[in-house]
């Protein structure tokens, strides 16, 4: 068995391997929320799984990402003491979709590189991703535009594309072929007949998408800081400073640090999720703030989504296309990802005497 | 895996009191391998612990140069900086470093040197000036100029009267706000530059201070004709992880706690928000 490669089986028989994996690690994965919705929890058995779903309004970043980390325990006295608290218990995440996936690769390239961070590092390690194409999409869902999906070429260890009665399988990585391996009968190599059948239903996914988030145009022109600043100021008057797309963005992954003490001699050092939304980010002790003003802070974001540095930084836009900024911004339709595009592409031109007065300063 | 957040235990030595609201704390680590292997370059940085209120950056202020421990100075503005104006000498904290790039120093030796300190900016730069003073012939013309809100309000008077006593290097210093003590110029750190004679085709100028004062010292030295790599100056940002992954220090794209604080003119200059 080979990575990239694609086999058939039976839907129930690879529930039923899926179910054993629950013996050396936690199985998280699609059930039915309390609103007819779809949440993501570990499970005590396949058997609490949900079919009937596009995407959890929730990122999977928990699971990978905890809201709170504890880093150490230490404890206080004439010569503190303190113990890492490194979480490496195994977790399979099952049916999450493409988007997800890609923003975990964002973050397994953003937390290497020179500086590892072994919290995360270690957590990623042991998490076996299991993912589902997308067969049709929500009315929020534009991962054609980010190559967020709907379906992906690599970055799971196994895909799974939904036939019905059976399930497409693509083999992504060593974890995906140990997974398999397990199956005794029932797994068929994929003929021309089912990749041709996945081909059409991804071509059909793709005619489905409604909204259009045309980001070349607006990395382009942010990268030539060639945005009308009056449009961020419009853009930071309609902002709630809410920070909701950052917390159910599946790239972002800024956090705070802070120490909690769970008795008078002991506590945690802790991380939890941050939001560069949030006025006091960058307020600093003596009372400084550079960006006191919620139109700086809706800049800073939008920079960082769509600036050729972050893009070269990063290797991809910071957006996957997952459409949950369209669904929890406040400021409703006019501040999520494809609607400040559309802005600045369409609004955001500067005055030709504009443009000549920054051609003359920089 | 290395952990990147656990911090080493290090012990104070020493304290010093700089002005009414400022401490210098010399420290080295309690793991003797550890302290001996410690080595940092200047303009480097650590992130200082006191567990249970939390963890803040300071620059490193000592001499690179100098093994055995290192020094911190802290103005009490928050609640780490607050719980260590408590500490006493013998106190344990736990310390993670050095942390960020540094001042070149290798790389501008032939040249004269012109340092601009404002306030508390003066520590991290006193990591460059006593390594120059270690290796005094290696550079040429060495000015410093030092600027404070009041004479009171100077950090390290005993290195700056030792520094004024020296013949190899001119130190003028300037207060915003005089007292009866005070006999020198009175006035911003930048009205010192028509004192001195500086020729910015052979200098290197290095500023740190409050952004304000930071500002207007560029403007005023690319106005004398330096440049842009020339100006070296700090990037201040609010930190938390030091390693480039929390977010709350970037500016662009850059990370001022992995790709600074250290940065040229030349690199602040393209930057979208200074």
């Amino acid at each position: 068995m080979k990575v990239g490669q694609k086999y058939t089986i039976d839907k129930q028989a690879f529930l039923a391997v899926l179910d054993s994996l629950r013996k050396g690690a936690k199985l998280i994965g699609p059930t039915p929320g309390p609103d007819g919705d779809v949440v993501f929890r570990e499970v005590a058995s396949v058997a609490e799984f949900t079919f009937d779903y596009v995407n959890e309004f929730d990122p999977v970043k928990r699971f990978l990402i905890p809201h709170r980390q504890d880093l150490f325990r230490f404890t206080l006295g004439k010569r503190p003491t303190f113990e890492p608290l490194v979480d490496s218990s195994p977790q399979v995440l099952c049916g999450i979709r493409s988007c997800d996936v890609k923003g975990i690769l964002h973050w397994d390239k953003f937390f290497s590189g020179t500086y590892l961070d072994n919290y995360y590092l270690e957590k990623r390690a042991n998490t076996t991703i299991i993912s589902v194409a997308c067969n049709k999409p929500l009315d929020t869902c534009f991962c054609i535009c980010c190559d967020g999906g709907p379906w992906l070429e690599a970055g799971f260890d196994l895909q799974l594309t939904d036939f019905g009665d059976r399930y497409l399988i693509h083999v992504g990585s060593k974890k995906g072929i140990a997974i398999l391996e397990k199956i005794k009968k029932g797994l068929v190599a994929a003929t021309q007949e089912d990749l041709q059948r996945r081909k059409e239903l991804m071509a059909k996914c793709d005619s489905q998408m409604v909204p259009t988030a045309y980001v070349a145009k607006a990395i382009i022109q942010i990268t030539n800081n060639r945005v009308r600043e009056e449009l961020w100021e419009e853009m930071g008057f309609e902002c709630f400073s809410c920070g909701g797309c950052t917390h159910v963005c599946p790239v972002c992954t800024c956090y705070d640090v802070a120490d909690y003490m769970e008795s008078p001699t002991c506590g945690v050092r802790l991380r939890c999720w941050d939001s560069c939304q949030y006025s006091g980010f960058t307020r600093e002790a003596s009372g400084h703030n550079p960006r006191e003003k919620t139109k700086e802070r809706i800049k800073r974001r939008f920079y960082h989504k769509l600036s050729y540095a972050y893009v070269k930084l990063d290797g991809h836009q910071g957006c996957v296309g997952c459409g949950r900024c369209i669904t929890v911004c406040e400021a409703i339709g006019l501040l999520d990802l494809p609607a400040v595009v559309k802005r600045l592409r369409r609004e955001g031109q500067p005055e030709p005497e504009q443009l000549g007065a920054q051609r003359h300063s920089s | 895996m290395e952990n990147l957040y656990l911090p080493q235990l290090a012990v104070i030595d020493q304290i010093v009191d700089e002005t009414p609201d400022t401490k210098t704390f010399t420290l080295h680590f309690l793991d003797e391998r550890y302290n001996k292997a410690f080595s940092y370059k200047p303009g480097q940085f650590v992130e200082v612990s006191v567990f249970g209120k939390g963890e803040a950056p300071f620059g490193l202020c000592s001499n690179p140069l100098r093994k055995g421990n290192f020094r911190i100075t802290v103005r009490a503005t928050g609640t780490v900086t607050n719980a260590l104006h408590e500490a006493k000498v013998g106190d344990v904290f736990g310390v993670r470093g050095p942390l960020g790039n540094s001042f070149p120093f290798e790389e501008v030796m032939g040249h004269d040197i012109l340092i601009v300190a404002g306030g508390i900016g003066l520590p991290p730069l006193r990591s460059l000036i006593e390594p120059i003073f270690d290796k005094r012939n290696k550079f040429g013309e060495f000015t410093i100029l030092y600027g404070a809100r009041t004479p009171t309000d100077r950090v390290y008077k005993d290195a700056l009267e030792e520094w004024a006593a020296r013949d190899d290097v001119r130190l003028l210093q300037t207060v915003d706000r005089a007292d009866e003590t005070w006999t020198g110029p009175v006035g911003v750190v930048t009205t010192l530059f028509e004192k001195i004679k500086v020729d910015p085709k052979r200098t290197f100028a290095f500023t740190c201070g409050p952004p304000i004062m930071i500002r207007f010292v560029i403007q005023d030295l690319l106005a004398m004709g330096f440049a842009d790599d020339h100006i070296i100056s700090t990037l201040e940002r609010y930190m938390k992880c030091g390693v480039g992954k929390c977010g709350h220090c970037a500016i662009g794209h850059k990370y001022i706690c992995v790709d600074g604080p250290v940065f040229s003119w030349r690199q602040i200059k393209v930057l979208p928000e200074r």
